[in-house]
C-alpha cells in the first residue's frame, strides 16, 4: 500500500508543477516582440527567422516590430503589415485558418489513421495475461534470465 | 482486409503524389518570389535626400510614373545593372518619367561617394532604418519597381535589370497614362 | 599521367567490373553456381580497390591545386590550407557523389567477401542489388551528369577556393562522412531485404543477417546529425544548432524510420510479427536517403546546402522511381507470403508500446516530409508561395518527441504480450516518482515553460527506467552467477550488448533532450554596440570589448574582436570574427564560443566601424545546456557500438533448483 500512496504523492507533486508551468501569465514587451519575429521568416536568409537571424535586414524588422508593439498595435495588425509586404511568405508557418492550413491537420490525420491500424490488431483488453508467480523477486528474477537467453539466441 | 487495401492503396496514392511533386518541383526557380505589393498601391514615403538638400515624397510625384530602384555600393549587381539605368535615364530625362534611388542599409557617405562614382544623375534617398524598403517588400538590392501615374505599383524586377526590361515596363505604364 | 588520369581510369574499369559483378552475382543467385559467385565476389574486391584509388587522386589533386581539373578548380584555391584541400573531396556535388560510391563499393565488398558465406543464396542475390545500385552510381561518376574528373582545357591561374561555409571548421571533416557512411550503409538492409522478397522467403534470415547493419548505420546517421547541428552552432553564427532546413530534414527522416525499424523489428524477432511493415521501413529508410540526396543536389529547395543546378536532379529522381517502383511492386507482390503468426498482445503489452511509438515515428516523418515539400504543392497547384519552417514543425515535432519520451520509458519496463498490476506498481514505482522530481528541478533551476518542464519530467522518468534496469539486471547477475558488482555491471553489456546499449542510446537521446529543452527555454540576448573598453552585462556575465583588430591570412582576412568574458566563475577570452573570404560577397561571421557545462556564452561580431575601429556590434548569447547535446550524442554513439558489439560465445546458464522449479510450474 506504501507503494501505492507514494505514486499518489508523486503524481499529485507532477500534476501541480505541470499546472504551475501552463498558468497564464503576463508577458514583457520584449517577450511578445520574440513571439512575434518567431514566427517571421528573414528575407535575406536561409530559412531562418527573424528573431534568430543576425543579418541587417532582420535587425530592422526587429526594431519595426519593436515600435509596432510600444505603440500598442496587436500581433494581428503587426502580422498585416508584413503579409501586405510580402504575402504570406513571411510566415515561417502557415496561418491555421487558410487553404494552406492544410499542412496542420497531417500530423493528427497519421496519428488517428496509425491509432486505428494499430489498436485494430491488439489482442482485446478483456483477454487477461498469463498469471505470474506470487513472488516478485522471483518473478523478476526469472523473467530477467529468460529474456537474455532468448535476445542471445 | 478491407483495412488493407485501404492502407495499400493510400501509400500507392501518396507515393506517387510525392514523384509527381517532385517532377514539378523543376519547373520551380527557388529564387523567383512573387508575393509582394505588385498591383497594390504603392507605400507612401516621405525620405531624406542622399545629400542632405531636403526631402523627397512620393506623394508629390503623383500622375507622374516613377521608377524606385533599390542599390547600395556594398552590391555587385546593382554595379552592373548602373549603365543600363544612367542610359534609361538620359532617354527619358525630359519626360514625365521619375526615377528615384533609394539607398539601402548603409551610411549616407559610402552611398552619396557610390552616387558619384557611378555617375548617378537622378534623385537618390536614404532608407535609413530599413522601413521603405521593409514597405515594399524588398528581399535585397538591387531591386526595381514600377509605379503608374494611377500610385500602384505595376511591376517589380528582383535582381539586376537590363535596359530593354526598364524601357519595355515604361513605356507600358506610359501608355497607359496616356490613353486615360 | 597526372592522379586525375588516374582516377579517371580507375572509375571507368570500375564501372566495367561492376557491370560485371552484377551479371555474375544474378546468375550465381539463380543457378547457385559457385564459380560466377567467386567471379563477382573478385569483381567486388577490385572495383572497392578501385573507387578507393580514385577517391585518394581526387584527394590528391586538390592537395596538389591540380586546376586543370574542373571540380579542383571550383573548390580548391593555391591558398587552401592542406587539411581543408583534402576534405574539399565532399565539399561540392560531384566529390561528394564519389565518396558515395566509394562508401557503397566498400559495402557490396564486405558482402561478396563476407555476407555470402553463411547464408549464400540470399546474400548472392542481395549482391546483385548492391552491384545493380553500385553501377548506377558508377555510371554518375563517369558521365557529365557528376564527373569528378571532368577537365578544363585551360587551367586558371588560380581557383575559386571552398565554399566560405565549408573552410570555416574542423567539422566539416567529420560531419559529411559520417552521414554519408550511415546513408549508405542503409543500403545494405535494403539490398537483403529486396533479396528477400525476390526469393519469395516469409522467413526473417534477411533482417537476421542485417541487424548489425540497420544498427551501424542508424548510429553512424545519429551520430551525423549531431555532428552537423555542432558544425551550424559553432559556423552558422545565430546561436541555433537545428533549423529545420531541408537538408536537416532529409538527414533526419532517414534516422526517424531507422528508429522505428530497429524497435519493431524485435517484435518479428520475438513474435514473429510485422514482417511487411519490417521490410516497408527498410525501404522507406533507404528511400528516404535517395530522396534527401535528390532534395540537397537537385536544387528544388532553397537550403544552405544546395549546390547549384545540374543534370543530377532528373537522374536521381528517375533511380528513386525505379527503387520505389521496384520494392513497392515486390512488397504487393509478395505480401501473401509475408503472414503474421498470430495477433499482438494486449495494450499494455511491449509489443503494443513499440507499435504505438512505430506510429509516432510515421507521423514525426511524414510530418517532416510533407513540411519540407508543401510549398513545392502548394505552388503548384494555387501558385501560392509560402513558408514552412522552426514555428511548424516545433509545434507539431515536440508533441510528438514528448510522447516518444514518455513510451521510451514504459517500453522496456513492460513484458512481451502484457502486464499485470503488480508488474505495472513495481516497474513505475520509481520513475514516477523520478518525474515528479524532475518536474520540481525544472521549476526550480528557473525552466518553467510547459514543454521543457515536461521534458524535464519524462526524462528523469527514463532515466529512472534505465537506472533501475541496470540496478536488477547486476542484482540478477550476482544472484545467478555470483558475480561481483563490477564483473556483473561490464557482463552486462558484453553478455547482452543490444539490450544494455539500447539503454545507453536511451540516456544519451534524454540528454539530447534535455539540452534541447533547457536551451530553447532559458537562452537570454543581448546586442550593444561597444567602444573598446566598453562592456556588456548579460545573465551574470561581463562582456568587455578589449580591441577590434583585422587580422590577415593568405586564404582569408578577418575583422577580430577580442572579448574578455568574467562572471559565474568564468574568466576567458572570446574572440568572435567576420571572415572575408576572396571567393564570397558577403562576409562570414564567426562566432566566439566560451563552451560550459552549465552554459555556452556565444558572442556573434555583428557590425563593426569600418573605417577607424571605434566601435563594434557585439551580439552575446548565453546559452545554457547546449554542450550536453553534443555530449548526448556522443553516449548515443557509445551505445551503438556496445549494442553492435558481437556478444561472447555463450555459456549455458545454471539456475539454482529452486529457480528452476519456480520456472517449471
Amino acid at each position: 500500500m506504501n507503494g501505492r500512496i507514494l505514486i499518489a504523492l508523486a503524481l499529485l507533486a507532477l500534476a501541480g508543477a505541470l499546472v504551475f508551468a501552463a498558468r497564464p501569465h503576463d508577458i514583457t514587451a520584449d517577450e511578445r516582440v520574440d513571439q512575434i519575429t518567431a514566427q517571421l521568416r528573414c528575407p535575406v536568409c536561409q530559412g531562418l527567422s527573424v528573431k534568430d537571424s543576425t543579418s541587417e535586414t532582420a535587425r530592422q524588422m526587429r526594431d519595426l516590430v519593436a515600435q509596432r508593439v510600444r505603440e500598442g498595435r496587436t500581433d494581428a495588425e503587426i502580422d498585416a503589415e508584413f503579409r501586405a509586404a510580402y504575402g504570406d511568405w513571411i510566415f515561417l508557418a502557415p496561418p491555421v485558418a487558410s487553404w494552406s492550413g492544410l499542412v496542420w491537420l497531417v500530423p493528427i490525420a497519421v496519428i488517428a489513421a496509425g491509432l486505428v491500424l494499430v489498436t485494430g490488431r491488439l489482442r482485446g483488453t478483456g483477454a487477461p495475461p498469463a498469471a505470474e508467480p506470487t513472488s516478485p523477486d522471483v518473478a523478476a528474477l526469472r523473467e530477467r534470465v529468460a529474456r537474455e537467453e532468448a535476445a542471445e539466441g | 482486409m478491407i483495412l488493407a487495401r485501404v492502407v495499400r492503396i493510400a501509400v500507392v496514392v501518396g507515393l506517387l503524389g510525392l514523384v509527381v511533386t517532385l517532377a514539378l518541383a523543376f519547373r520551380r526557380d527557388p529564387h523567383d518570389i512573387r508575393t509582394g505589393t505588385v498591383n497594390k498601391p504603392a507605400p507612401a514615403f516621405t525620405l531624406q535626400r542622399l545629400d542632405g538638400s531636403g526631402q523627397v515624397s512620393l506623394a508629390d510625384l503623383s500622375g507622374k510614373v516613377v521608377v524606385v530602384n533599390f542599390f547600395a555600393s556594398w552590391c555587385l549587381p546593382c554595379t552592373q545593372e548602373n549603365p543600363a539605368l544612367v542610359r534609361v535615364y538620359e532617354r527619358y530625362r525630359s519626360s514625365d518619367v521619375v526615377m528615384l534611388g533609394v539607398n539601402y542599409q548603409e551610411s549616407h557617405e559610402n552611398g552619396l561617394a557610390y552616387v558619384k562614382r557611378m555617375g548617378i544623375a537622378w534623385t537618390t534617398v536614404a532608407d535609413d532604418d530599413g522601413r521603405v524598403a521593409l514597405s515594399y517588400g524588398v528581399f535585397g538590392p538591387p531591386e526595381t519597381f514600377f509605379i503608374g501615374s494611377d500610385g500602384v505599383i505595376a511591376g517589380r524586377h528582383i535582381g539586376p535589370i537590363d535596359e530593354e526590361t526598364l524601357v519595355t515596363a515604361i513605356e507600358k505604364l506610359r501608355g497607359q497614362a496616356s490613353s486615360r | 599521367m597526372s592522379a586525375a588520369d588516374l582516377g579517371a581510369a580507375a572509375l571507368r574499369a570500375a564501372l566495367f567490373l561492376s557491370l560485371w559483378g552484377t551479371g555474375a552475382a544474378i546468375y550465381a543467385a539463380w543457378r547457385r553456381d559457385v564459380r560466377a559467385l567467386h567471379s563477382a565476389r573478385i569483381a567486388a574486391g577490385i572495383s572497392f580497390g578501385l573507387v578507393v584509388i580514385a577517391a585518394l587522386s581526387m584527394m590528391f589533386a586538390l592537395a596538389t591545386h591540380d586546376f586543370t581539373v574542373l571540380y579542383v578548380a571550383e573548390n580548391n584555391a593555391r591558398e587552401t590550407p592542406l587539411f581543408y584541400s583534402i576534405i574539399s573531396l565532399w565539399a561540392a556535388l560531384e566529390g561528394s557523389i564519389l565518396l558515395w560510391t566509394a562508401i557503397l563499393a566498400g559495402a557490396t565488398a564486405f558482402i561478396a567477401f563476407r555476407g555470402t558465406l553463411t547464408i549464400p543464396r540470399l546474400a548472392t542475390t542481395a549482391l546483385a542489388v548492391m552491384f545493380a545500385m553500385l553501377t548506377f552510381f558508377l555510371l554518375l561518376v563517369t558521365t557529365p551528369a557528376a564527373d569528378p574528373f571532368a577537365r578544363l582545357a585551360v587551367a586558371p591561374e588560380n581557383g575559386n577556393g571552398p565554399n566560405a561555409l565549408l573552410q570555416n571548421h574542423p567539422l566539416m571533416a567529420l560531419h559529411p562522412p559520417l552521414l554519408y557512411l550511415g546513408y549508405v550503409l542503409t543500403s545494405v538492409p535494403f539490398a537483403y531485404a529486396i533479396a528477400s522478397l525476390i526469393l519469395g522467403e516469409g522467413g526473417d534470415r534477411w533482417l537476421v543477417a542485417t541487424r548489425r547493419f540497420a544498427l551501424i548505420s542508424w548510429g553512424l546517421l545519429g551520430v551525423g546529425i549531431v555532428a552537423g547541428a555542432w558544425w551550424s552552432y559553432a559556423v552558422l553564427g545565430w546561436g541555433g544548432y537545428w533549423a529545420w532546413d531541408p537538408v536537416e530534414n532529409a538527414a533526419i527522416m532517414p534516422w526517424l524510420t531507422s528508429t522505428a525499424y530497429l524497435h519493431s523489428v524485435m517484435v518479428e524477432e520475438k513474435r514473429s510479427l510485422l514482417r511487411t511493415w519490417n521490410l516497408a521501413l527498410v525501404v522507406a529508410t533507404f528511400a528516404l536517403t535517395i530522396l534527401g540526396t535528390f532534395l540537397t543536389r537537385s536544387g528544388v529547395v532553397n537550403s544552405v546546402h544546395s549546390f547549384s543546378l545540374s543534370a543530377i536532379g532528373p537522374i536521381l529522381l528517375g533511380y528513386l522511381v525505379a527503387i520505389l517502383v521496384l520494392s513497392v511492386g515486390l512488397l504487393l507482390w509478395r505480401s501473401a507470403r509475408l503472414r503474421d503468426a498470430g495477433p499482438i498482445g494486449a495494450p499494455l503489452s511491449r509489443e503494443a508500446i513499440f507499435l504505438f511509438q512505430n506510429v509516432l515515428f510515421m507521423a514525426a516523418t511524414l510530418t517532416v516530409l510533407l513540411g519540407t515539400l508543401y510549398p513545392l504543392v502548394a505552388e503548384a497547384i494555387s501558385g501560392a508561395q509560402l513558408s514552412i519552417g522552426g514555428p511548424y514543425f516545433d509545434r507539431v515535432e515536440v508533441p510528438v518527441a514528448l510522447a516518444l519520451l514518455f513510451l521510451m520509458g514504459i517500453g522496456p519496463q513492460l513484458p512481451w504480450h502484457g502486464a499485470s498490476r503488480a508488474t505495472l506498481e513495481r516497474q513505475f514505482t520509481a520513475p514516477i516518482v523520478a518525474a515528479a522530481v524532475g518536474a520540481l528541478a525544472a521549476l526550480v533551476t528557473g525552466t518553467t515553460a510547459l514543454p521543457a518542464v515536461l521534458t524535464y519530467a519524462l526524462g528523469a522518468f527514463v532515466i529512472a527506467t534505465v537506472l533501475q534496469e541496470f540496478a536488477r539486471g547486476v542484482r540478477a547477475r550476482r544472484t545467478l552467477h555470483g558475480e561481483d558488482g563490477v564483473a556483473a555491471f561490464s557482463n552486462l553489456f558484453r553478455r547482452n550488448g543490444r539490450r544494455y546499449g539500447g539503454y545507453v542510446v536511451h540516456l544519451g537521446i534524454v540528454l539530447i533532450a534535455l539540452a534541447v529543452a533547457t536551451s530553447q527555454a532559458r537562452t537570454v540576448d543581448a546586442e550593444r554596440t561597444l567602444a573598446p573598453g566598453d562592456s556588456l552585462q548579460v545573465d551574470g556575465y561581463t562582456v568587455r570589448l578589449e580591441a577590434l583588430r583585422p587580422v590577415s591570412e593568405p586564404q582569408r582576412d578577418s575583422i577580430v574582436a577580442d572579448l574578455a568574458v568574467t562572471g559565474n566563475g568564468a574568466d576567458t577570452q572570446l574572440r568572435p570574427a567576420l571572415v572575408q573570404y576572396p571567393n564570397s560577397t558577403a562576409a562570414v561571421g564567426s562566432p566566439g564560443i566560451g563552451a560550459g557545462l552549465r552554459d555556452d556564452v556565444y558572442t556573434i561580431l555583428a557590425a563593426y566601424d569600418q573605417r577607424t575601429f571605434s566601435w563594434a556590434t557585439i551580439r552575446t548569447r548565453v546559452i545554457p545546456g547546449v554542450s550536453w547535446l553534443w555530449l548526448g550524442g556522443a553516449v548515443v554513439g557509445i551505445g551503438a557500438i556496445i549494442a553492435a558489439l558481437p556478444a561472447p560465445r555463450r555459456r549455458v546458464v545454471r539456475m539454482p533448483v529452486a529457480e528452476v522449479a519456480v520456472s517449471a510450474k
